[in-house]
């Protein structure tokens, strides 16, 4: 697949006078993004996200090399304090550079380590707003093929690796210079001490690393057995009913408890691997110490060194250790960040399939004749055809209902009106123009699709039935709200059309937010309409009083109704009966009914299901007990 | 909670240099979020380690539908604790060893100066002191590692003990708790409540010990060294560090909710995005949502620079300290050892203590966060252990012996919520053998009725019994054992098809397995499944179609071999094909037995022998199909209604 519009230079969605925008932008763009080049390193394609932050990420870096170096000074002045006791005015010269040096030591630690994580966060923003964008691109094909909840996961700790690493790394070799000035200052005052003190530390950053690698994959296990619990007891919340009735809990306890052991021995061998070598990390800068002790010593009794020295010699012991700690972590969030930068670069080289071509128009005006000219269409590439010669013809201001068995392809149609996809061959016309020849902005602000599947988003029910409008007023949300039979229950609800709904708010019955979705769309006014079975969880006798007001609204408008129920056929002007990817009947109902036999079967079976007044289940998240409330009397149909 | 150690490289070894802090050994991959599969990269060193795993056996927990006396104890860390007393005892006293053996260091130093390095030169005196540090260093080690193991696995243990009893207590709750408490409260009991256990009795009880004694040890040595320049460094530093710790504390706190609160809504903002991806589409919403994702991630970095903030000033502030105490010390100190006062030895000692003297107040500190948390679940769980089941096994209930499968309902009064009784003075009665269909309204009670069958809850007044046994009177187990449940939404578990149908007898052969699925008409199905009955069904069954989905629930129910047949029919439509398989695999399953069918379609209703018709919690006519339409009530008004539907045409309609 080729790249589609190189994201070497960040590219701002284009603005067109179809796409809503009423959020005020707080936070510039990003500056730079990830290079394109897909041969170069994964370091190399990241450096255009660090170098747009350079001047902070320079003055963090040098300023804390600075900082080390002035802390480096300060072991050396107390061990020359203490061997230099007895000179006169010595000492207080030696207090007051010390002072002078923390004082100063903590300042520039202070805006380094401020400049580092303002640069480190920065990335971070930079990141998560590059493969946002870049996600809000891609098409439909793209999110059939990917799981949501891996891509947020993924997302979110793939960023922070690499994040990490871009970060950190250059700072942690800044630490580690300085060992190398410790190092020096070291061997100008005596040679084999100086060995000895730097002894211990190769074994400091080698331990470290062993450790870490036999630590990481324990501590995945332990993440993946704690899944492993949770699994148990989220299955046990959900399917609490069987394991109720069917005596279940002796059965989901040993489950569970075996769960538990292997828990266990995962920490337990976590503990076990720490045991053996935190006491080895934690001490081999005490071995140093006391093998500074020895030597030093050795050598001050010969006259070759002064006690002050040994003082000097144990701080830089100390102070050496982290550093090489840290080295051997780098080494591992290496590892970790080019994984992670992988399953990034993955999304991010995507391009999207459908996009605008070149000398796109605009469909401005919109009569609404829709037309579907012996369209083929598969989901995969040489898979099974959904869709074969499909022919279709709306007239404008036309009300159509298509009919058809479950998985027949029914709403295939719609997505493919809306150009969610392409079709493989023949084409889709709106007015005449082929779909793939309009921007896309304008051709699906022209389109209102209700979806059977509502979902709304956590956020209050005016700002989602003004999604595709959000600057509209209240009195048009409302008026939108009213003709879809939704505003009575909103007006009910704790909030009004405050309430926050969907995943992180109030939860709404199936009809309910299936009554919002049409004010979604309704709101939009668009000249072609398209209901995808959006009535199928609404109360009979609600829908009963939608149909009024829709019957208004689908005056002029050109309208595709998918639907099981003779009560939502009844919209129509004319059915059509849809069958192996194609349109085999058309007529009226009372046509079809006369003298196609699947017809009648399709709507058979339908029917049958409606007798006891399609359960809208109530507003309170009680699980599956219907509750006492709202329940409509026995006759179903207004007949 | 797994995000506040998102700081942790940020903050982490805060007083920079001088602290040998271990390195953490909770990698914190998941990074707060549902686990995503371990990284293909460290796939290969988890299964390496998994060849070290022995089995486990069977686990020892048995559940019992009674908690007996010593689970009904108060929970209290504690009493979790002294169940392991003998390995507590052990670690204590390891840690004891650990912190005085770690602190000998610098006093051997000093002695190897004072007596090996002064006036007289003493090489000798430098050796004993170099050996008996080196001997310290073993002591120490050897502890340590001791030490870690066994705190290691008390905490591993006692993890264990908690993760079972929690969960043999949710096991015992009513269904009410589980629709009265959402789902994701119960499920952060049973996970993250306990977890911010395992910090705590893993590493910050030992911590909270060793660092405790650390600083009473080297303040005794500072002490016994010399009192003037030991008080001078206590009062002058202590305080100091300490509010600057407790700032930090208090400052973090703050700043990592932010952070918690940015990162929930940055992610919640991306999933929605996803998962209302054709919304988002179809609204044109891109520019618009890239915007405020950018105001969202804004926020959260702006968050995080808040907790930068408090992590710049912190971390080089105590290092500053640090120095600065060290610059007081050496100018006090050296004063005094210019006067003879004392002696350098002991100012070198000073010094290397002053740095091992910091790090304890810090870590105090911050492991009083760990202990906050793990203070806050444990009363979490103790309010959970107090919610007593709703219907609780009598304690001289008897076993219900193989039942024939009578009902009778005797005057039976129910409301979830007991001011508002949704069945009223319920009388019916159901005999063995026969297959009853309820119907009525959606919200009359039919389904509650059906929850009183199988003890689900308990009537507030009235009587409910099976052959004669009010179901409160016999176990919940030999009662259950002997019904069969389908539900409306079939639920099957995330495990192999076979584990799924032979729920209810986990010992069952293949043969009884293929069984139950040749009654049911499944065998096409399994049989073209990839691994046969070892199929693994995926998350919410996403894999079968919601009619092959109900038959594994048909065949669930078969497997269970019930006397009494409790049917909640689904409502979805389903293919012609899938409806005929499941009339089909009805017919067998209801023969024989008392069947309780929650009816939502009149042909099925039709085919019960007798038909109940519910209405506001009211049994308000029973009968067969025949006499019911005959006498022109309520069930006839609906099956007039139904059959001029069925054959109603649109025109009509209006």
């Amino acid at each position: 697949m080729r790249l589609g519009r190189g994201h070497a230079a960040v590219e701002e969605l284009p603005g067109s006078p179809f796409v809503p925008m009423a959020v005020d932008p707080r936070y510039s763009a990003p500056r730079a993004t990830i290079d394109p080049d897909r041969d170069k390193s994964w370091l190399r394609r990241a450096l255009p996200i660090v170098l747009s932050h350079r001047r902070t990420f320079a003055t963090a870096l040098i300023l804390s090399f600075t900082g080390l170096v002035l802390q480096v000074q300060i072991p050396k002045l107390l061990g020359d304090a203490v061997s230099e006791l007895g000179r006169a005015g010595a000492l207080d010269h030696y207090v007051r550079l010390v002072l002078v040096l923390a004082v100063a030591a903590g300042l520039t630690g202070y805006v380094s380590r401020l400049c580092l994580m303002r640069t480190a966060y920065s990335i971070e923003f930079d990141l998560r707003n590059i493969i946002y964008e870049h996600l809000t691109r891609m098409s439909f094909p793209f999110y059939d093929r990917v799981q949501s909840g891996q891509l947020i996961s993924r997302a979110n700790s793939d960023i922070r690796s690499v994040q990490m690493y871009l970060t950190f790394a250059p700072s942690i070799l800044v630490q580690c210079a300085i060992a190398v000035v410790a190092f020096g200052y070291m061997l100008s005052i005596s040679v084999p001490p100086a060995f000895v003190a730097m002894a211990t530390m190769p074994f400091v950053y080698v331990l470290g690393v062993r450790m870490r690698r036999l630590m990481f994959p324990v501590s995945w296990l332990i993440q993946s057995r704690l899944a492993d619990v949770a699994t148990i007891v989220d299955e046990n919340i959900n399917g609490v009913r069987v394991v109720k009735s069917f005596a279940g809990e002796p059965r989901q306890l040993r489950l569970l408890a075996r769960a538990a052991d292997r828990l266990q021995w995962a920490y337990v061998k976590d503990a076990d691997i720490r045991a053996r070598f935190t006491p080895v990390v934690q001490n081999l800068s005490q071995l140093g110490l006391a093998l500074v002790l020895l030597v030093g010593g050795y050598l001050v009794v010969h006259g070759h060194l002064r006690v002050g020295d040994i003082l000097t010699f144990s701080f830089y012991i100390v102070m050496l250790q982290a550093p090489f700690q840290m080295l051997g972590m780098l080494i591992m969030m290496g590892q970790r960040a080019a994984a992670s930068a992988g399953r990034i670069y993955e999304i991010l080289d995507e391009a999207p399939t459908i996009v605008d071509r070149p000398g796109a128009i605009d469909l401005v005006e919109c009569a609404g004749d829709v037309r579907f000219d012996s369209v083929d269409f598969s989901y995969l590439e040489g898979g099974p055809l959904v869709l074969e010669g499909f022919e279709l013809h709306l007239r404008p201001g036309e009300t159509v209902a298509m009919v058809g068995r479950t998985g027949v392809g029914k709403s295939t149609v719609a997505r493919l009106l809306s150009r969610f996809y392409d079709v493989n061959s023949g084409a889709v016309r709106i007015d005449g123009h082929d779909v793939r020849q309009l921007t896309l902005a304008s051709l699906r602000s022209k389109i209102g699709i209700v979806l059977d599947e509502p979902f709304l988003f956590s956020v209050s029910i005016r700002d989602n039935i003004a999604y595709g409008r959000p600057d509209a007023d209240f009195a048009d949300i409302a008026a939108a709200a009213e003709a879809a039979g939704a505003d009575e229950f909103i007006r009910q609800l704790p909030a009004g059309y405050d309430t926050v709904v969907g995943e992180r708010g109030y939860t709404l019955s199936g009809g309910q937010r299936q009554r919002i979705a049409i004010a979604r769309t309704l709101l939009v006014n668009p000249p072609i309409l398209v209901l995808d079975d959006a009535t199928s969880a609404i109360d009979v006798q609600v829908e009963q009083q939608i149909h009024g007001a829709l019957r208004v609204l689908m005056r002029g408008r050109t309208t595709l109704i998918i639907a099981h129920r003779l009560s939502t056929i009844s919209l129509a002007d004319r059915v059509v009966l849809m069958d192996q990817g194609r349109i085999v009947a058309d007529g009226t109902h009372n046509e079809l009914m006369a003298t196609n036999p699947l017809y009648v079967e399709v709507l058979a079976q339908a029917a049958d299901t409606d007798v006891d007044a399609a359960p809208e289940p109530v507003t309170r998240p009680r699980g599956w007990e219907d509750g006492p409330t709202g329940s409509p009397p026995f006759g179903v149909e207004g007949v | 909670m797994a995000w506040s150690g998102g700081g942790g490289v940020f903050g982490g070894a805060p007083g920079g240099a001088g602290f040998a802090g271990g390195p953490r050994s909770a990698a914190n991959p998941g990074g707060g979020l549902p686990f995503a599969g371990i990284p293909p990269e460290l796939q290969a060193g988890v299964d390496k380690l998994l060849t070290s795993e022995p089995d486990h056996g069977e686990p020892r927990a048995r559940f019992s539908y009674r908690a007996s006396a010593r689970e009904g104890r108060r929970l209290t860390l504690r009493w979790l604790l002294f169940e392991h007393w003998h390995l507590g005892a052990l670690a204590v006293l390891l840690v004891t060893v650990v912190s005085v053996a770690n602190q000998a260091g610098p006093r051997l130093i000093d002695a190897g100066i004072n007596h090996g390095m002064g006036r007289h030169k003493d090489f000798g005196a430098i050796v004993a002191a170099a050996v008996a540090y080196l001997i310290a260093i073993v002591v120490t080690a050897g502890a340590q590692h001791l030490q870690v193991r066994v705190t290691g696995r008390l905490a591993a243990w006692v993890m264990n003990d908690l993760r079972v009893k929690v969960f043999t207590h949710l096991q015992r709750l009513g269904l009410d708790f589980y629709t009265d408490e959402k789902a994701g409260v119960i499920m952060t009991r049973m996970t993250s409540d306990i977890e911010n256990l395992q910090q705590l009795l893993q590493d910050g009880l030992a911590q909270f010990t060793v660092q405790g004694l650390t600083m009473l040890v080297i303040a005794g040595l500072l002490f016994s060294m010399n009192v003037r320049l030991a008080l001078i460094t206590v009062v002058l530093i202590m305080p100091a560090l300490t509010a600057l710790s407790l700032w930090f504390r208090a400052a973090s706190e703050r700043g990592y909710d932010r952070v918690r609160d940015g990162i929930a809504n940055v992610l919640a903002d991306l999933a929605e995005s996803l998962h209302g991806v054709r919304i988002v589409a179809a609204h044109n919403r891109q520019r618009h949502n890239v915007v405020h994702h950018r105001n969202v991630v804004g926020e959260y970095r702006d968050a995080n620079m808040y907790t930068a903030q408090i992590n710049a000033v912190y971390g080089p502030g105590t290092q500053m300290l640090g120095y600065l105490g060290s610059g007081a010390i050496l100018a006090i100190g050296g004063n005094m050892v210019l006067h003879h006062t004392l002696s350098p030895g002991d100012l070198v000692a000073f010094f290397l203590y002053l740095n091992r003297f910091l790090m304890p107040i810090q870590l105090l500190v911050q492991q009083y966060n760990t202990y906050q948390q793990g203070q806050a679940s444990i009363i979490k769980l103790r309010t959970l252990f107090e919610v007593a089941p709703s219907v609780p096994e009598d304690p001289d209930a008897e076993e219900l012996p193989p039942i024939h499968g009578e009902i009778v309902f005797e005057d039976v009064t129910f409301g979830y919520d007991p001011t508002n009784p949704v069945i009223r003075h319920a009388d019916l009665r159901i005999s063995a053998g026969e297959t009853v269909a309820f119907v009525g309204p959606t919200g009359a009670g039919k389904s509650t009725l059906a929850k009183l069958v199988t003890r689900f809850y308990d009537p507030g007044q009235g009587r409910v019994l099976i052959d004669g046994h009010d179901l409160r009177h016999v176990t919940v187990g030999s009662l259950r054992r002997q019904l069969g449940v389908v539900p409306q939404e079939p639920f099957l578990f995330a495990g192999t098809i076979r584990d799924n149908i032979a729920f209810a007898d986990p010992e069952a052969t293949d043969d009884q397995v293929w069984e139950a699925i040749r009654a049911v008409g499944l065998v096409d199905v399994v049989e073209r499944m990839p691994a046969g009955l070892d199929t693994i069904v995926h998350e919410r069954g996403q894999s079968l179609s919601s009619g092959e989905r109900q038959l594994i629930a048909l065949a669930r129910a078969f497997m269970a071999r019930p006397r009494v047949l409790v049917l909640d029919e689904a409502t979805s439509n389903l293919d012609l094909l899938s409806e005929t398989k499941i009339e089909a695999a009805l017919d067998v399953l209801l023969e024989a037995r008392t069947a309780v069918l929650i009816a939502h379609r009149l042909t099925t209703a039709m085919k019960a022998d007798r038909i109940v018709v519910v209405d506001e919690g009211q049994v308000v006519e029973i009968g067969t199909h025949d006499e019911l339409v005959a006498r022109g009530g309520r069930y006839a008004a609906m099956y007039a209604t139904w059959m001029s539907h069925s054959d109603a045409d649109p025109e009509r309609a209006h």
